[in-house]
This record gives C-alpha cells, structure tokens and sequence, in this order.
C-alpha cells in the first residue's frame, strides 16, 4: 500500500489533470477553428458545455441497459485511476504498484471494452458501427504503443513508468536512437489514441454521430465527455512523463511542485498544440485503408527495436 | 476411512464411476439419473478439490505402487504439485459444471439423458485418473477413455453436423495418440520400463530427446487444439451439450497443455532452448489466429471455441517461455513463464466454463446459438448477462480480473527473456511475444464486446430472444460461483501467485524467486515490475464516488433519467436490419486482415481429411468391380461349373438314393476290413 503522502500525491494529481482536461480540449477547438478561419468559442467552452450538461436530464432509447448506464463512470473512473499512478510532478509513480505499462495498456482496453460496449449496448445503429471502428483502431494501435514502450523499458531494464521516467532523465545517452525511435512511434499511438484526424474515431465529430456517444445525453454525456478528455490528458502527459521527463525533480517538495506548476501546462499545451495543427493539415483516410497508415508507426517501433537489439 | 489426498482422489474416482453406473442403471427413470450424475459429480469434484488442495499448498508428493493386473506395467500413481493443480482443476469445474447439469440436462429427457450422465462421468474419471498415473501404458488407456467418452459427447445430438465434427475429432484425437505412443515407446526402448519414474532416470539428450519431445508435443498439441492442428476444435466443442463443452475447452485441452509440460519439461528436462522457441511459436502463432477466427463467427459456441484456440496459445506461450528459461538456466525466467503458463491455465478453465455456461443457458431459453438472432438478453436475463459480461471482461484481460494478471506474468516473463541472456534469438523472441499477445488482447477485447453486445444487449432480434426469461437457479448458481471466482483469482493474486510458483518450482529444483509480497505480485524481481491487483480494485472501486459526487452536486433542476423510444436513426424509424450484426462489426477486420483469413483455408486439414476419405471410398468403389470381376466372379462361376456337374447325382429318384446308401456302406466295410 502506497504511504499517506503518496496517496495524497496521487488524488491531487488525478484531480489537477482532471480540472484542466476540459481547458486543453478547448485549446484543441481553438485551434481548430482559427485554422478553419471561423472565431469558434472561446478555450473554456468546454467548462461551460460540461457544467450546462450536467443539469440536463439523462434520456435514452429504450433498449439501453445497465452497461450503456455505467460506461461513463467506468471510463472517467479508469482514467483518473491512470492519472493517479503517472510521473507527474515527480519522476516517481506516487503509486508504483499500478504505473506498469502493461497494467496502463489494460486499464486503457477496460475504458475502451465498455466505451465500445456502450455503443453497442445503446441499441443505435450508427453507435453500434462507432463501436466497431473503436476496438478497430484499439487493435491497431495496441501493437505500436507495446512496442515502443517496451523497447524503452528494455533500455532501463523495468516496465515500471516511474522507474524509465527516473532513470531517462538521469541519462538520455544509452541508446539515444533506440529512444528516440520509440519516442516518435509512442507518440504516433498517442495521436491516434487521442482520437484525432484522420484516425478520426472516438469523438469524431464530423463522422457518425460522434461514434458510441450518439445516444448519450445529460448528465452521462457530460460524465463521459469528461472522462474522454481527461483520456487525452493521460495519454499526453504519459508521453510526457515516460519520454519527457525534464524539468521534473526527482522527489517531491515545495519546489518540486512549483517547476511543475510552470513546466507542466506549458508541455500539455506544447503537445495539444502540435496535435492540433497536424489534425487539421490532415485530410480524413478512408476507414478501410487506416491500417495501411498504422504500420508506419509500428514500423518506427520495430526499427527502434532492432536499434535496441544491435546495441546502437 | 483413509483421509490422505490419493484417498481423497480414490474417493473422487470412485463416486464418478458409481455416478456413471447409477445413471445406466437409472436408464428408465431419467430425473433420477439426472440428479444421481449431477449430485455424484458435485461430490466427486468436492473430493478431488480436497485431494489436491494440501498437495498444492505445500505438502509432499504421494507415490502408489501397485503391481497391477499386467507383468509388463506396474499401476503407479503419483501426485506431485503438477498433478495435483491439473486435478484442482479438473474438479472445480467438474462441481461447477455438474451443478449446472442438474437443470441443463432436463432439456436432454427423454433423448438419453441417461447415456449423457454415464459419457460424462466416464470422461472425467478418466482426465483424473491420467493426471496420476505415472506409467506410459496405463496413461495411454486413460487418454483413449477420455477421447472415447468425450468423443461420445460431441455426437451426442446425432445432427449431420455434430457426427462430422465427432469424426474429425475421432481421426485427429488417434493421430494424436499415435505420435504419443510412438514417444512413449522411443523412450520404453532405452529404459526398458514402461514407467515414467524411468524415464525421467534416463536424462535423454541429443537428437533422440529432440524427436520424443516432437512427437509428443505434436501429440499433445492436437488434443490441445494449438494452430495447425486446431481445426477439430471449434467443430468438436460446440457439438457437444453446453456442460460438456466448457469441461472440454475449459479442462480437455489442458491436458494436451499438461502432456506438453510433462513430457517436455518433466520427463525430459527441457535441456533444449529451442524447444522452448518452438512452443512459444507455436503459442503466439494460435493466440493471434485463434482470436482472429473467433472474432468472424456468429454462432457464440463456436466463437468461445475459437477463443480457447487463442487461450491454449497463451498458455503455451508462458510454458515456452519457462522452458527457454529451464533451457538457459535462468531460475527465475523459467519460474515465472510457468507460473504464468499455470495461472492462465487455471484463469480459462473458470472463465471459459462460465462463458459457456452462459453460451448453453442461453440456449436453453431461446434455443439458438446464433447471435444474429438474439439480442436483447440482459434485461430478460440480467444474472446471465452479469455473469457472462464478468467473463467477457476477464477473457479480455482487464484489470482487476483473473486474466489481468496471469497476462502480465506472461508479459513479464517475455519481458525477461528480452532483457537478459546473450542468445540474440531468445532476445528477439520475447518483445515479438509481447507484440503478439498485445495484439490478441486488442482482438479478444473486440472479440467479447461482440459476444456480449450482440447477444445482451440492444434489441432481441428473434421472437425466442424477445422471449427469452432467468435461467433456471442451479445454472444460475453455477455461473455466479465461477463470476465470483474470477473475482478472487484476480484480486487475489497475491495469494495465488506463490502457490503457481510453487507448482513451476516443483518441476524446476531450483531456488524458489519471491513472487508476492504484501498486496504485490512481481516476476521475481520487484524492480523489473510490480503489480498490486487488491490496490487496483479498491481503487476502482472507490474512483467512482469522484464523478457521483459530481453528478449530484450539480444538480440543478435535473429531471430523473428516462428511458423509452427508439434510438436515433436520422429521423427514419429505426428497423431490426438496421442495427449492428455479427458480419457487420468485424468486417474491418476481415478486410484489414484477408491475408490471414485466407490462410485458415489453407490450413485446414478437414478439407484434406476429405478429400483422402472421398480418394480412399472412390478407390475402394473403383477396386471392387476389379477384384470382383478377378476373383470373385472367377470363383463364383468355377463353384457354379462343379455344382452342374454333380447335379447329376440328384435326380430326386429315392430308391438311386438308397442305392447310394448301400454303396456308401459297402465301400466304408471294404475300408475297415
């Protein structure tokens, strides 16, 4: 069991990351729209839209049932469990008995199995095809995002995330391409998981109905589009706190948490900016061909793989 | 009464077969057979569990010797930690399963109810039996009780499809056997006995070692349904009653997985590193193809039938990697591959049983495994639908739950075998392992969100479905029994962890690595990783008052949640043909992965199978006008030739026929004089 101060850590980690989730989403629509050339709302839209949906009352078709019922709680609820156990403010896991990898990639397939269960569970056809192309894509990302974070771990010899996280900062030199091969491929699974174009799956706007959310209303669509954009934030700062770790003290003080303060929501932004800009240049893929493109990313980790192996 | 475990395991064997005859006996009375079976097999299997639990928790192998009914066999039994966890196994389910069949098989009276009692009783007397015997003849008669009864099982519904499914399986469970006898008597020729005790005095090596191990992983693996010897098993396991098909998959399979490890590692000592390569390829070859296939099916039992190709694949991929780990002299790699490879062996046997169990209450209620055809279900049958979505979640690997964690002991052993050791291939092999197992977890979940969304939830698309109400209590009660199991094997880890280790260490003799501390498991070494699968729940479970809170503290004038209508379908009213179907879901797959689909054609040997049975009945059709023409109808005609030439002597005339008396008479006097 994790010690006090820890658990503590832990809780206000999860709750930090929680209350700036809808802020980096706005930042996303921000974005989006100036390179639209429209005004579009302003960053805290999202505040507002949550707050104004949580007053609303919860309706849905008849054939719903309890999984399309407990979905948003499961899905918020796994992620904030993720956002507990990242390097955030220090290089250490505040709880190193769930920051492995393999248990992160699973925590992320229990938001996912009932994301997508929901969406069948709703009864809709449209959510039901939203399903499909969630575990879709759930398929082909899961192999990159393995790949490349266990040729990290291999370097460092754990798949603890606060032990590679600790001992990346400490020396980058080696297997500097290995690295940063697997930097590139891990943060080519983070794009696509974070449901961007032209992977465009899990909160697609544009594209049918916005996928296993079609029927969600009220106060479950505000649950659930909380959890989703705190499913980003995890995934941005897990790109963080694994590849990125500078800046970051190694344990926890005052001023540990004072660098992080600055340091923190300058890295989230840098990363929801890029992904902003490289969503919008994009062009949406046709669905079918999507794995053609996800091989380029597994490709990156494979080769940082046979960097590992060779020693280079 | 003798109380020590093997007495406990006499006991059990016994009140199978008493089960088995009561059942033949009751043929006329087939409720009370019903009962008499189901209740024998509940005690059995609460026999075996106490036969195998003070062996798996630290207590001393047992040995019995007797000289037995043939010269050249001694009847040796023996009851070491591996046995003991197959026989824990075996019983479990066997209680779980027999429970279930106190209501299940009432759908079978009055079409041999009776005969299924005695097929099913036989067949687990005979799986107990061969986990502990420990002599090559007698475990070769077990496994030929086994295939028979179960065999029996599959044919059961005497339909078209269950009869060719029975007679693949029948022709690949022989196959099978021969390469094992074939192993078995390699091995009898350089040590003259027939025991295993001998065998494993013998330390094989060399190229000799390499082909007994062949065979018998061969041997085994057909009995375990591993690609390529897979393809009887999705036909064979569905055939058979519900009951009977999650003993197959969830036990039957594990003992081609057993036959494996005790060949491979107990009887020959796993001295090889590629042995270990092969069986860890061979097991991530049917992880991602068996849940690939899986996912393409409607029909739900052939579905979970596939899906324990994928599961027996994962297994074999934890034994590899201890037998790499064995082969290398790395304690720790071969301590935690097979602890991983036990785990996940014990984690399907429960979770596949209850997905089974779920698959037959469902055909029990609406008589159709199809799952195009039903829909529907969770709120008609909300204990089922709890149960089978705890399975669901549990195949899938998620977290808190049982397959959670023996997929990460997996993970962690391949992890290993990247990070230590020179051996570039071995190196290799782990992360291609880890790729693969990560991408058969991504299916599996894709795999059961379909199993469980198409059949429980949204619409019921059939009358049956619409129909459909509670399964009967006691395959209730089974099922809740295997949930909550998968519930205590996933959050206590901690507990089971060392007991598997132990079982790996037993076969291992080397100095036993600390696998869980406090409410953490690790592999060996708790700075590669650490996992705390209590803490994950208590979180998981605490979490949620986040958001609630939330959702209650902003109230504001929030009406009550509603329920009622269709669901949107851009303003069309929303039809039945409409909503997502089994092709429909998977059909990214399909196109994503055709290569791969297409090499299941390819590989399939039923096909083959075949074709030599239509060449064999073709030629046989074609050679007998020949041979009957040659030698038969030559025969015929000379027989006819003589036959008119003696018609002569008949002329019907009596008194010739006296004639013929007297000489006879004269000729026989004339002889003795």
């Amino acid at each position: 069991m994790p010690s006090f101060d820890m658990l503590f850590l832990a809780i206000l980690q999860a709750l930090v990351l929680l209350a700036i989730a809808p802020l980096m989403t706005g930042v996303s629509r921000m974005i989006r729209a100036r390179m639209h050339s429209r005004r579009g709302p302003g960053v805290l839209q999202d505040y507002r839209d949550i707050i104004k949906l949580l007053k609303r009352q919860d309706v849905a078709p008849a054939s719903a049932g309890f999984v399309f019922q407990v979905t948003p709680y499961v899905v918020i609820s796994s992620m904030l469990l993720l956002a507990m156990a990242l390097p955030v403010f220090t290089r250490h896991s505040p709880v190193g008995a769930i920051a492995d990898l393999i248990t992160f990639a699973y925590v992320f397939a229990l938001a996912r199995f009932f994301f997508a269960l929901s969406g069948l569970d709703s009864g809709s056809s449209f959510a039901g095809i939203g399903a499909s192309r969630e575990l879709t894509m759930g398929v082909l990302v899961e192999p990159t995002m393995i790949l490349s974070l266990v040729v990290v771990a291999l370097v460092e010899g754990s798949t603890n995330l606060g032990s590679i996280s600790a001992s990346i900062a400490g020396g980058y030199l080696q297997a500097p391409m290995a690295i940063l091969l697997a930097l590139a491929a891990f943060a080519f699974s983070v794009f696509i998981e974070m449901g961007k174009l032209p992977f465009d799956m899990a909160e697609a706007e544009q594209e049918l109905q916005e996928g296993p959310l079609t029927e969600y209303s009220g106060s479950s669509l505000a649950v659930l589009k909380l959890g989703l954009g705190l499913k980003k934030i995890v995934l941005a700062q897990f790109l963080i706190g694994v590849f990125l770790p500078f800046g970051i003290l190694e344990t926890l003080s005052g001023l540990s948490f004072l660098m992080a303060a600055v340091i923190l929501p300058l890295k989230l932004l840098v990363i929801f900016v890029a992904a902003g800009l490289i969503e919008n240049s994009m062009a949406r893929g046709r669905f079918l061909l999507t794995s053609r493109v996800t091989w380029i990313g597994f490709g990156f980790a494979v080769l940082a793989f046979m960097f590992y192996l060779t020693g280079l | 009464m003798n109380t020590t475990p093997l007495g406990f395991l006499l006991i059990s064997v016994a009140l199978y077969l008493a089960g088995a005859l009561a059942s033949v006996l009751m043929s006329r009375r087939e409720q009370l057979a019903i009962l008499i079976s189901g209740v024998a097999g509940i005690l059995g299997g609460a026999a075996g569990i106490a036969a195998a639990l003070p062996i798996l928790l630290g207590g001393a192998t047992q040995l019995f010797a007797a000289a037995g009914p043939f010269p050249f066999a001694h009847f040796v039994l023996r009851l070491d930690p591996l046995a003991a966890l197959m026989v824990f196994v075996i019983s479990l389910l066997v209680l779980v399963c027999s429970l279930y069949s106190l209501a299940y098989v009432r759908e079978y009276a009055g079409r041999g109810a009776w005969a299924m009692g005695f097929f099913m009783n036989v067949f687990v007397a005979s799986m107990v039996a061969l986990m502990v015997v420990d002599n090559a003849f007698y475990f070769l008669i077990f496994f030929e009780m086994m295939s028979l009864a179960s065999y029996f099982l599959v044919i059961f519904d005497q339909d078209k499809e269950a009869v060719s499914a029975g007679f693949l399986y029948f022709l690949i469970a022989h196959a099978g056997s021969v390469l094992i006898m074939a192993a078995f008597f390699l091995l009898y020729g350089r040590s003259g006995s027939l025991d295993f005790e001998s065998f494993r005095a013998l330390h094989l090596t060399g190229p000799l070692a390499s082909v007994v191990f062949l065979l018998a992983f061969f041997g085994f693996g057909a009995k375990a349904g591993m690609v390529p010897l897979h393809s009887w098993l999705p036909r064979a396991h569905p055939a058979a009653p519900s009951h009977a098909s999650a003993l197959m998959s969830g036990v039957m399979v594990k003992i081609g997985v057993f036959g494996i490890i005790k060949v491979g590692i107990d009887l020959l000592g796993a001295n090889t590193s590629w042995w270990g390569m092969l069986v860890l390829a061979i097991g991530g070859i049917s992880a991602v193809l068996g849940v690939l296939y899986a996912l393409a099916e409607k029909d739900l039992k052939r579905l979970l039938a596939y899906s324990t190709v994928e599961n027996v694949g994962i297994i074999l991929m934890g034994v590899g990697a201890g037998m790499i780990g064995l082969a290398t002299h790395n304690t720790a790699l071969a301590v935690v591959g097979l602890l991983a490879g036990f785990y996940h062996l014990l984690n399907h046997a429960v979770f596949k049983g209850l997905l089974f169990l779920g698959a037959g209450s469902i055909l029990y209620r609406t008589h159709t495994k199809d799952m195009d055809k039903l829909g529907g279900l969770a709120t008609r049958m909300p204990w089922t639908a709890g149960a089978f979505l705890v399975g669901a979640m549990a195949i899938s690997a998620l977290p808190p739950l049982n397959g959670f964690v023996s997929e990460w002991f997996t993970y962690q052993a391949l992890f290993s075998m990247g990070s230590s050791g020179s051996d570039v291939a071995v190196r290799m092999a782990g992360p291609v392992g880890m790729v693969m197992l990560a991408i058969t977890g991504a299916l599996a979940a894709m795999c059961f969100v379909k199993a469980y969304g198409l059949s429980f939830s949204g619409l019921p698309r059939s009358e049956h479905a619409d129909h459909a109400k509670e399964a009967p209590l006691p395959m209730v009660a089974a099922m809740a029994l295997l949930a909550l199991l998968i519930v205590a094997l996933g959050v206590g880890a901690p507990l089971v962890a060392p007991v598997m280790a132990g079982v790996a260490n037993s076969l291992i003799n080397g100095v036993v690595p600390v696998v869980a501390q406090g409410v953490s498991v690790f592999p060996g070494n708790p700075q590669q990783a650490l996992l705390s699968t209590p803490l994950l729940a208590l979180l998981l479970l605490a979490i949620p008052v986040l958001p609630l809170l939330l959702v209650a503290g902003l109230k504001g004038a929030r009406l009550a949640r509603r329920h009622g209508g269709d669901a949107w379908a851009c303003g069309y009213a929303q039809e039945q043909i409409m909503t997502a179907s089994s092709h429909g879901f998977t059909q990214p797959m399909g196109v994503m992965f055709a290569p791969l689909y297409r090499l299941r054609e390819i590989l399939d040997p039923s096909r083959a199978a075949q074709r030599s049975l239509q060449w064999t009945i073709d030629a046989a059709t074609r050679l007998e006008p020949v041979w009957d023409a040659r030698v038969v109808n030559r025969i015929v005609d000379l027989v006819q030739w003589i036959g008119g030439k003696v018609q002569w002597l008949q002329h019907g005339d009596f008194r010739i026929y006296c004639l013929y008396v007297v000489v006879t008479l004269v000729v026989l006097l004339l002889i003795a004089v």
